[in-house]
């Protein structure tokens, strides 16, 4: 489903503060899995997983999503892919401060163009395999953090997206939040088939995953 | 978006306060400044051409280019019959001015004395209503002068002043008039050298029967005067030519096109600063939402939905400050135009270019606030354009990891 | 101490970029336009109230009583050279010079209009006010039977250099007499009630045309040297008591009103741009205080007192602001000092600007309480602009701040 060929990243690049993030990055994702990229800090996992997610661009190498190749699209043809295919769940949670629990989750499928009839069935569904149903009329800095990383999850699964991708979501959280956030994203990997991509240095996490891929100083180690 | 950009602007309480508050402000002071101003150069312009040179003149070619008596108009009875079958006319006459010197017992005084039809001139000019002293429809040998002329010549009501000049095939005038009628309009000029006589007596002195050295007409309506004025001279005989107020009252327009101008600096100066504020406290806004911004562009939103998201809080706080202060702004200048401001201890200025009244009203002009709520309304979008150019210039990534 | 929060202050003001520059190009450009104005203002109205000092009143003119009221030539001033002479040596008269004029009806071939007639000695003008910087054409000899005239009057009448106008006056004893004058210079004083009314002739031959003994004037003028010219015009009074001694403001009410009314207006316009300019700086200042609030928390915790967050904070606004007026100094003098020297070209209105009394071309002044008054408006808005923000940090607990950061 995701394919990296010959990726390679600089930061910096032709400056004496360059950086080679990413260091001939090949990987193959198949659908519905549910991997982790781990290794320790400063290895690349967050540069990995905005490359894959066509937030950032890479210097090097093609990034297939399918059978198409997305690393080199146009900005907006990239927007419509993060829109359409990618969920994504941050570690610092960034729900729109404004806007509900509900309209925070329901928010890419009103991107999307869905009725609000299709978006409020569809929220509460996604919001009570997450356990947030209560909290729905909650604007976000009245939430836990658990709660609010539950949110976050809910806003990028609401839209059935091909794939998620999870920078370090348990970061934040202390462990029994992280485990309950971890048994929920197994859930919907197992219920709705998202294809689920973490980065974690979290052994909880590392323990749940399907496969681990393992970086190191921007390298793929093993895989 | 617009719900989104809605809740924005409640959430963001302080900026959209300033916003609001800053655009009511302009607002509200450019519709109410450009009344008063407009509206003090309408007043200016309406008592100068109320009080003597009406709306449009006509004259004989080269008059006002050579003057004297081989240029007066000859036969009056075409142009004034163009006059009468021309629609929109408030009234028209025609006038034949000479000059001399007149005097009374020991003091002498150049004057211009102008034959006038006394009946026509109380609808057309302010003479009638300037009459301070004695008659004004006097018949005979009978002068209506200024009161800072009768000052001059120390002559009243009753009393003989002699007028010693030249009629129109310049043979010498020497007579005695009456002292019939004093009156003022508040302009020195115009009260220290003017004096007026009925246009059937003055015409036997001067010989000057059915000659007029201009026909002047004033028009119901300014706006419609240059339509009225293209019409009659589209009709005159060739060797007769029409001048508008704007070229009659020349100096004048352009005094108020120079008071215009300095005004509008004064308040290009004033939107300079608020336009830098709304500004800065919109860049200071999006500054701290950085984060939002790279998490709705990494969720899928497009740049052009953030720019519209950016564009309609801007446009959502322009257009209630607007809805506040152009009903409030259009108020006090349609309020001030029915109850003008009364500027007594500037009357001095004010009557020195030609404000004879101390009443300055405003003018409420729908048009022009229109146009000037448009110029804040536009310079508020584009306040937030360097913002969205800002936000743009970040990648999602380096947006969600600003600080 | 002061040394570090100054530093610290100096790094902080200019930390975020396009917000630092937003805020100096705001108070820089709005300082410029405004000091611009300020001085073309000024400008304007000095230079209407200079040209006519220069060209008719002085700061202080002396008429014989009633002459003002009844405007006639029976009430002159006898032996007027002699007065002038008395007071060319008072103490604060930088000169003075005597003038006779007379109303009439100027005449040409096919044109008449009212018309005034004033006597003047065209050395003693020069002296006065540099009369020569009023030709606008021809010479300033009158010859036998020579005479100037203003340029609107000479248009109004027709009138080249070298025509001939009959000029009628009633003399003093109420004779009415004619002279046949030949135009030798076209002057313009910006003063429109010469320009529009004015034929300048010999003071001598007018006195002889109005049958008034030599030396005999309608008005004596005096500029004021260093002296206050209330005080002077007492002076004078004490010295001259048969005579009506009055002030600038006295003669030309209108213009003083001009100049009241662009003085009141400058305030005014100084007063709103520097509120808002208070307001953009508040907001700066409060979001910077916000962005850094854990940052002043933990300074706390370690000990730095209120006192020195307090002037840092200020220190901040006032670099800020300091680099505004910088800018704004820089551009204000660039932009006044062109406008001084090359002027505004404003001679599209030209004819409007000569019925206020104004050149085509508009020079600026430039005073120095342009820059101060701006400064200290500056400093002010910064100092005020800080009480909010540190008030958000005097209610900071640095045990809360520390305990989030961990």
């Amino acid at each position: 489903m995701i394919r990296l060929v010959n990726v390679n990243k600089y930061f910096y690049r032709g400056d004496p503060r360059e950086v080679h993030a990413l260091k001939d990055v090949n990987l193959s994702i198949q659908s519905g899995e549910f991997t982790v990229i781990t290794g320790p800090s400063g290895c690349g996992k967050t540069t990995l997983l905005n490359a894959i997610g066509v937030l950032d661009n890479v210097s090097e190498g093609e990034i297939w999503l399918e059978d198409r190749e997305i690393a080199h699209l146009p900005a907006t043809q990239k927007t419509d892919i993060r829109l359409n295919s990618i969920g994504f769940v941050f570690q610092a949670y960034n729900l729109v401060p404004v806007l509900t629990v509900e309209e925070n989750i329901g928010f890419i499928m009103r991107l999307q163009g869905y009725s609000d009839e299709a978006i409020r069935i569809r929220v509460r569904e996604v919001a009570s395999i997450l356990q947030i149903d209560q909290k729905l009329d909650s604007l976000p800095n009245f939430l836990s953090g658990g709660q609010q990383q539950r949110v976050a999850v809910a806003r990028a699964v609401a839209s059935k997206p091909k794939i998620i991708l999870a920078d370090e979501p348990t970061a934040n959280l202390d462990s029994k939040n992280s485990t309950a956030l971890m048994e929920m994203m197994k859930e919907l990997n197992r219920k709705e088939g998202i294809t689920i991509l973490f980065s974690s240095h979290d052994e909880y996490v590392m323990k749940n995953a399907r496969r681990t891929i393992l970086l190191n100083d921007g390298a793929v180690v093993s895989s | 978006m617009f719900s989104l950009a809605l809740k924005n602007i409640f959430f963001y309480k302080g900026r959209s306060l300033t916003t609001f508050l800053l655009t009511f402000v302009s607002v509200f002071l450019f519709i109410v400044y450009v009344a008063f101003m407009d509206g003090a150069h309408r007043s200016m312009l309406k008592n100068a051409l109320d009080v003597y040179t009406g709306s449009l003149q006509i004259y004989h070619k080269e008059y006002r280019e050579k003057g004297g008596y081989d240029y007066l108009i000859d036969d009056v009875s075409k142009p004034l019959g163009i006059l009468a079958r021309t629609k929109g006319l408030k009234a028209y006459a025609s006038r034949l001015e000479t000059y001399g010197i007149a005097s009374s017992k020991k003091h002498s005084s150049a004057i211009m004395l102008t034959g006038v039809d006394f009946d026509k001139e109380a609808q057309l000019s302010e003479l009638k209503k300037a009459l301070k002293k004695g008659t004004y429809n006097s018949k005979g040998a009978c002068v209506y002068m200024g009161e800072t002329l009768a000052k001059r010549l120390h002559t009243d009501i009753g009393e003989k002043i002699s007028f010693v000049g030249s009629a129109v095939d310049y043979s010498f005038v020497a007579e005695l008039f009456d002292v019939c009628g004093i009156f003022k309009t508040g302009m020195y000029d115009f009260d220290s050298q003017s004096a007026f006589m009925n246009r059937r007596y003055f015409d036997s002195i001067f010989l000057s029967e059915g000659m007029a050295t201009y026909i002047v007409a004033m028009a119901d309506s300014l706006g419609e005067n240059d339509k009225i004025a293209a019409h009659i001279a589209d009709r005159l005989p060739p060797q007769l030519e029409l001048y508008t107020w704007k070229t009659l009252m020349h100096s004048m327009v352009e005094l108020m096109k120079m008071d215009s101008f300095f005004g509008y600096i004064s308040m290009g100066l004033f939107f300079m600063v608020i336009f830098f504020v709304i500004m800065i406290y919109g860049f200071i806004n999006v500054n701290a939402r950085m984060k939002e911004f790279g998490v709705l562009r990494a969720i899928g939103v497009s740049d052009a939905r953030v720019s519209a998201l950016l564009f309609t809080e801007i446009l959502l706080l322009t257009l209630a400050a607007m809805a506040l202060a152009v009903p409030l702004g259009a108020y006090v200048a349609y309020y001030f135009q029915v109850h003008p401001i009364i500027i007594a201890g500037m009357s001095d200025m004010y009557k020195s270019y030609g404000v004879v009244s101390d009443r300055v009203p405003t003018l409420f002009d729908p048009v022009i606030i229109a146009w000037n709520s448009a110029l804040v309304f536009g310079l508020n979008m584009l306040s937030i354009l360097y913002p969205i150019r800002y936000v743009r210039s970040f990648t999602p990534v380096e947006e969600i990891h600003h600080v | 101490m002061f040394k570090t929060v100054a530093h610290m202050a100096y790094q902080n003001a200019f930390l975020r970029k396009s917000r630092a520059l937003l805020l100096v190009l705001m108070i820089g450009l709005s300082m410029a336009v405004m000091v611009g104005l300020e001085g073309l203002y000024d400008g304007m109205s000095q230079h209407m109230i200079e040209k006519t000092k220069r060209s008719d009143c002085g700061d202080i003119s002396l008429f014989a009583p009633r002459y003002r009221t009844e405007n006639s030539i029976v009430y002159h001033i006898s032996n007027a050279g002699k007065k002038v002479a008395l007071l060319q040596g008072m103490k604060g008269v930088r000169d003075a010079i005597w003038r006779i004029e007379s109303e009439g009806l100027a005449q040409t071939a096919r044109k008449s209009r009212p018309a005034r007639v004033v006597g003047i000695d065209v050395a003693d003008e020069e002296k006065f006010g540099r009369y020569s910087d009023f030709l606008q054409k021809g010479s300033l000899e009158f010859g036998k039977d020579g005479a100037f005239i203003g340029n609107v009057l000479a248009d109004k009448l027709k009138l080249l250099l070298g025509s001939k106008v009959i000029f009628s006056m009633q003399d003093s004893s109420g004779q009415l007499q004619s002279v046949a004058l030949r135009i030798k210079a076209i002057i313009h004083t910006t003063n429109i009630m010469l320009d529009d009314r004015a034929i300048y002739i010999s003071r001598q031959k007018l006195n002889k045309l109005l049958s008034l003994p030599p030396k005999s004037a309608t008005q004596i003028a005096v500029l004021a040297g260093d002296t206050e010219v209330k005080t002077l015009q007492q002076h004078i009074k004490k010295a001259f008591p048969k005579l009506d001694a009055k002030r600038f403001a006295a003669l030309y009410p209108q213009l003083k009103q001009t100049q009241q009314l662009l003085d009141v207006f400058n305030e005014i316009s100084f007063a709103i741009v520097m509120t808002v300019v208070f307001i953009g700086i508040l907001g700066v200042m409060y979001v910077s205080v916000l962005d850094r609030i854990r940052e002043f928390g933990i300074l706390l915790g370690i000990g730095y007192a209120y006192r020195y967050i307090r002037l840092q904070v200020f220190l901040e606004a006032l670099f800020l602001a300091l680099a505004g007026f910088v800018l704004g100094s820089v551009l204000g003098l660039l932009f006044l000092v062109y406008l001084k020297y090359h002027g505004l070209d404003l001679s599209v209105f030209s004819s409007g600007m000569s019925m206020f009394g104004l050149d085509s071309t508009i020079h600026a002044v430039i005073k120095p309480g342009y820059f101060v008054s701006t400064f200290i408006a500056i400093v002010t808005a910064s100092l005020l602009s800080i009480f909010l923000p540190l008030r958000k940090i005097k209610r900071l607990d640095p045990i809360e701040v520390i305990r989030s950061i961990g």
